[in-house]
């Protein structure tokens, strides 16, 4: 990777894989609350009002995307977890921001067991039309969909306290 | 990518790994297991948990948690596929997203230390 950095500097290595990480956060945030209001309040006719709109998305379609935009994110995210460690917590612990950083362990916690259980959303995801995964299927998307917002405010806010330019 | 959806071995795979591996992320967090240590100052990775050494900053588990309770789930949710498919199939579905949420506060109480600085 060396070579990288023969065209920018390191903090801009590092800040554009900082954007990324969080491009893909939103764009699988939005694919993940698309899906939980549709399995929540599903739509039974035609749409109308944006809130019917947003809910009557082909929710099966998007089961792949935020499969591989939650890959795509851990791994950015695992990535700028090394200089984190180092260049990041180091810092705020000194600060005193205990639970500010208390959080963010929450936030990688959470983001492992989301790993975990894509291939179990996958899997019925692609089995939409069988009923008896309907339940399955709400609740473990749901439960991505909430640690997604989770790991998404939390992200947020730790950048917030050291993140762009500190 | 569709025989895999409609396979019922890759059906218990899937039920297993993700019950799997909510249950052995937990494990690995209270029980110190991670796969690996990795020392980010230094680069070096050293197998199981090792502690931090001196002059070489922090170290880093939470790789090889992940990694253990990657192989770690893989391997039961493959041991569970030779499991007859009757049995399989007898797996509650609901503990798919009630293990994950059960381990959420246990993951909050293992951090106890950040919440009472």
């Amino acid at each position: 990777m060396d070579f990288v950095f023969d065209y920018i500097s390191v903090n801009t290595f590092w800040t554009i894989l900082l954007i990324i990480h969080g491009l893909c956060a939103i764009a699988l945030l939005g694919a993940l609350t698309h899906q939980a209001t549709a399995v929540l309040m599903p739509v039974r006719q035609a749409a109308g009002a944006f809130t019917e709109r947003f809910r009557a998305v082909n929710s099966a379609a998007y089961a792949t995307a935020v499969c591989v935009l939650w890959v795509i994110t851990f791994i950015m995210g695992a990535w700028i977890y090394i200089k984190y460690r180092v260049y990041i917590r180091v810092p705020i612990e000194r600060a005193g921001f205990w639970k500010t950083q208390g959080f963010f362990e929450l936030k990688e916690h959470v983001a492992t067991i989301g790993l975990a259980l894509l291939p179990a959303y996958w899997f019925f995801w692609k089995n939409a039309k069988a009923p008896e995964y309907d339940s399955v299927r709400k609740w473990l998307t749901v439960f991505l969909a909430v640690a997604c917002w989770f790991n998404f405010l939390v992200g947020h806010v730790v950048n917030n306290v050291r993140g762009f330019g500190s | 990518m569709s025989a895999l959806a409609s396979s019922e071995k890759f059906r218990t795979f899937v039920v297993v790994f993700a019950i799997a591996g909510a249950a052995l992320y937990v494990i690995c967090d209270f029980a110190g297991l991670p796969l690996f240590t990795f020392h980010p100052a230094t680069g070096r990775f050293e197998w199981g948990y090792t502690l931090p050494r001196r002059g070489e900053g922090p170290v880093m588990y939470w790789y090889g948690w992940t990694a253990t309770t990657l192989i770690g789930a893989a391997i039961l949710g493959g041991l569970a596929t030779l499991l007859p498919a009757g049995v399989a199939r007898k797996i509650p579905l609901f503990l798919i997203w009630l293990v994950p949420i059960g381990a959420i506060p246990l993951l909050v109480y293992s951090l106890m230390p950040f919440w009472t600085k």
